[in-house]
């Protein structure tokens, strides 16, 4: 076992116990709480992969942002009806056979499927790649994005305005 | 990207530019005029006019753009424009132009008057991911296109939030979209996975020689067709439709059920069409890659959508509600000629995507006028109508003929000429099923005809007047129902120039 | 390879451990004595008004959409800005107008929250 495989399997029993925790846990802060370390280990798994620029992405939006959002979430909700927010575990058979062979599926897919792989070579930055092919081959996508951003921006602007009374 | 190569490109993408361009101008117009809204909605018309002249303008063109990749080694686009592709956007943008007059008249959208600017701005942008939706090759692309157009319906359906149930058909949109388009991005992340490409094209020419686990692919076909299929509401993916189409503000409804159902279809028959065939045979029949067994699993998925939505809409007493399953039930029709996976499977489904935009806009538009005056979608608010309101309850009805496909309406042309495709490809047992299924449809519909005919009303109502434009917009739907029932000769040879889509 | 990585390994455990020391610490060496006083919440030396888990107003919302619609925004123009100097001696002005267009595009839906009031706290 290299040094890499033990790092690996940090990162990702960092992330499947605190997912664990994510779906499990009565209470619904603690539950965004252990998001965090969900993504951490995810930032993580992509070091490895070699996708450095992604894992700052998976901190900087999904830490900073996303988790942020979701925080804000069950604190603009919270106590509407004097009911507690709980997550509570009803259907557990079907739940359990339909996981199961969800799991069951994506398990044989990742095994005998031959994936398309590159030789690993020294990892350069992807930054700079990324950087041009933004303004070359995904120029397209790269516009249609800011356009995106600007439909979310007016959509929030839309749900969240408070009507004239 | 050379510079050549990007005007080239920029010039097969001038309807989505003009539509952009015009979403910029709706923004800035908002900020600008904020006393007078009602310049927001002619803006709104000229930019829908303009892109539609550069969409038509574009039948006769036909070219990849966008491609990708270095200079030594080029791949087709990201983006291609071929005359399959502007007939969906034309439908669209007709669409849309219609929408907009419907916008102008809904009691709905006058009551929010003073947020009409986002409004278009959404309605925009729900129109430029529909556009890219029709004409992308390229995985990401799609997913994008279809998160732009997914993104400005979720705030779209609950944009009014006059009741309680836009909220929640607002929420449910969006919970189901969620789970769906990420259902659908990992399958594309598993394509990617064992291809190493995202371009259709290339794609094509990698599985042409199976040299990869089928098992794996088809499940990530199924991931992806799940988010498509989410799209078009067909079986498995239809459960936020009824309550999406009753909740959200009516005119939002009526788009919904065309121009994104219309988006999805073309996106659904160009992927297969471009990934999956290997040639056209002299008959002009898709032969298929055998890596994925498309016709099995959508005449599956049709004659499931078909029924259910079918049998679903048997017990609605509430119009809106009854139209969503109608609606859901046209999905499963539609994709009965995707299921021949033949050229003449594709010219009935163009045919029958123009007769449909006319019978389904015109019923929604109706039941709006209705509802703007009796503040009911209720089955039995209509009783007695066709006497006290005639000419909307007679044309109500002859939309809901059209729609079940009777004779001598437009309807009935769109699906003879999906029977007869399903005839000439032997799937008689499916054009049977079909036909049962118009059956039961006719029940369904007949009843809102027995309602307002046959019923008499507890109280009597009032005339629903009318104003003269709303009168004008129901009657350029209704006549062209009459005319394409008769005359279907221009329509049918649209449809037959409008089947390429380029590949191979 | 992944070697490369090490150090900021070997600063994440660092931290985490030089966290957790100080957090955990002052409870297994102090004295713990709780009163009524040194269990209330702290807010600067004033005694706490109210619940802690009050409903927050829905504007907090939009700030957070608004921070993470321009955190994105970084992200795009960062590995742009790093490789600028050469994609402008390469491709000149055709390197700044998409980014360009890009940033106009999500300002003026900044400028259209800000005018239309979106931002404002009474």
């Amino acid at each position: 076992m290299s040094l890499y495989d033990i790092i690996f399997y940090l990162f990702a029993a960092i992330t499947i116990l605190s997912g664990f925790i994510v779906v499990t846990s009565k209470n619904i802060v603690y539950s965004a709480f252990s998001l965090l370390f969900t993504f951490f280990g995810v930032a993580g798994i992509y070091v490895l992969l070699g996708a450095d620029f992604i894992a700052i992405v998976q901190i900087l939006v999904y830490v900073g942002g996303i988790l942020i959002l979701l925080l804000f979430g069950v604190m603009l909700t919270n106590k509407i009806t004097n009911v507690d927010i709980r997550t509570g575990t009803i259907h557990v058979l079907p739940g359990a056979v339909a996981v199961g062979v969800l799991m069951g599926l994506l398990l044989s897919a990742m095994v005998w499927t031959e994936w398309k792989t590159q030789p690993s070579e020294t990892p350069v930055t992807t930054t700079v790649t990324l950087g041009r092919l933004l303004i070359t081959d995904y120029i397209l996508i790269f516009e249609l994005l800011g356009i995106l951003l600007l439909i979310a921006l007016i959509g929030a602007a839309s749900i969240a305005r408070r009507e004239q009374e | 990207m050379e510079l050549s190569n990007l005007s080239h490109s920029l010039n097969l993408l001038l309807p989505e530019l003009t539509l952009s361009i015009a979403l910029l101008v709706l923004v800035l117009f908002d900020l600008i005029f904020h006393h007078d809204k009602k310049i927001i909605s002619y803006v709104a018309l000229i930019g829908l006019l303009a892109t539609g002249f550069f969409v038509i303008n574009q039948f006769s063109l036909s070219g990849f753009a966008f491609s990708t990749g270095n200079e030594s080694y080029r791949n087709f686009g990201m983006i291609t424009i071929d005359s399959f592709g502007s007939f969906f956007k034309l439908i669209v943008i007709v669409a849309s132009v219609i929408i907009v007059f419907f916008s102008l008249s809904s009691d709905e959208i006058k009551k929010t008057s003073e947020r009409i600017g986002e409004y278009y701005a959404l309605i925009f942008g729900m129109i430029l991911g529909m556009l890219f939706m029709i004409s992308a090759t390229d995985l990401i692309l799609i997913y994008l296109s279809v998160e732009l157009l997914s993104l400005s319906s979720y705030v779209l359906a609950g944009f009014t939030k006059l009741r309680e149930r836009n909220s929640e058909a607002s929420l449910k949109y969006m919970i189901y979209g969620s789970v769906s388009s990420g259902l659908m991005l990992f399958g594309i992340s598993l394509v990617y996975g064992m291809t190493g490409t995202t371009n259709l094209y290339m794609i094509n020419s990698l599985i042409q020689i199976p040299h990869l686990n089928l098992f794996t692919f088809s499940f990530a076909m199924i991931l992806i067709f799940a988010g498509i299929g989410y799209k078009i509401s067909s079986a498995p993916f239809h459960f936020w439709t009824p309550d999406v189409y009753e909740g959200a503000p009516i005119t939002i409804t009526a788009f919904l059920s065309v121009a994104s159902k219309a988006a999805g279809f073309a996106l659904l028959i160009r992927f297969v069409k471009i990934t999956f065939v290997s040639y056209i045979d002299t008959s002009g029949f898709w032969q298929l890659i055998h890596v994925f067994d498309w016709k099995t699993l959508i005449v599956v998925i049709s004659i499931f959508t078909m029924t259910l939505g079918n049998f679903s809409a048997l017990w609605q007493d509430n119009l809106k509600r009854m139209l969503a399953y109608s609606s859901i039930a046209h999905a499963g029709y539609i994709m009965l000629g995707l299921a021949v996976l033949s050229n003449q499977g594709l010219t009935a489904m163009l045919i029958y995507f123009a007769v449909y935009l006319l019978m389904n806009l015109g019923a929604f538009l109706v039941v709006m006028l209705i509802a703007n005056k009796i503040n009911s979608e209720e089955i039995d608010d209509y009783d007695g109508l066709g006497y006290s309101s005639p000419f909307l309850a007679a044309s109500l009805a002859i939309f809901l003929i059209s729609l079940t496909g009777l004779p001598p309406t437009a309807g009935f042309i769109g699906k003879l000429y999906l029977f007869v495709a399903l005839v000439d490809a032997n799937m008689i047992g499916l054009a049977v099923v079909a036909l049962l299924n118009t059956v039961v449809s006719l029940y369904y519909y007949v009843r809102v005809l027995k309602h307002m005919y046959l019923t008499k009303p507890e109280t009597a109502i009032p005339e629903i007047k009318t104003s003269k434009p709303n009168t004008i917009l129901v009657l350029v739907l209704l006549i062209p129902i009459f005319i394409f029932g008769i005359y279907f000769t221009p329509l049918v040879d649209l449809a037959k120039g409008c089947i390429t889509i380029l590949g191979l | 390879m992944v070697t490369n990585y090490i150090p900021i390994f070997l600063v994440l455990l660092a931290a985490s451990i030089f966290g957790a020391a100080v957090v955990f610490s002052s409870r297994i060496f102090g004295p713990l004595r709780p009163n009524k006083v040194k269990i209330m919440p702290y807010e600067s030396g004033k005694d706490p008004i109210g619940t802690t888990n009050e409903r927050i107003s829905i504007k907090y919302y939009l700030v957070a959409m608004l921070f993470i619609v321009f955190d994105i925004e970084v992200i795009y123009v960062y590995p742009w800005a790093v490789e600028f100097k050469k994609l402008f001696a390469q491709y000149g002005l055709f390197a700044f107008v998409p980014m360009f267009i890009f940033l106009v595009v999500l300002e003026l839906g900044f400028v259209y929250i800000f005018m239309k009031g979106g931002l404002r706290w009474d």
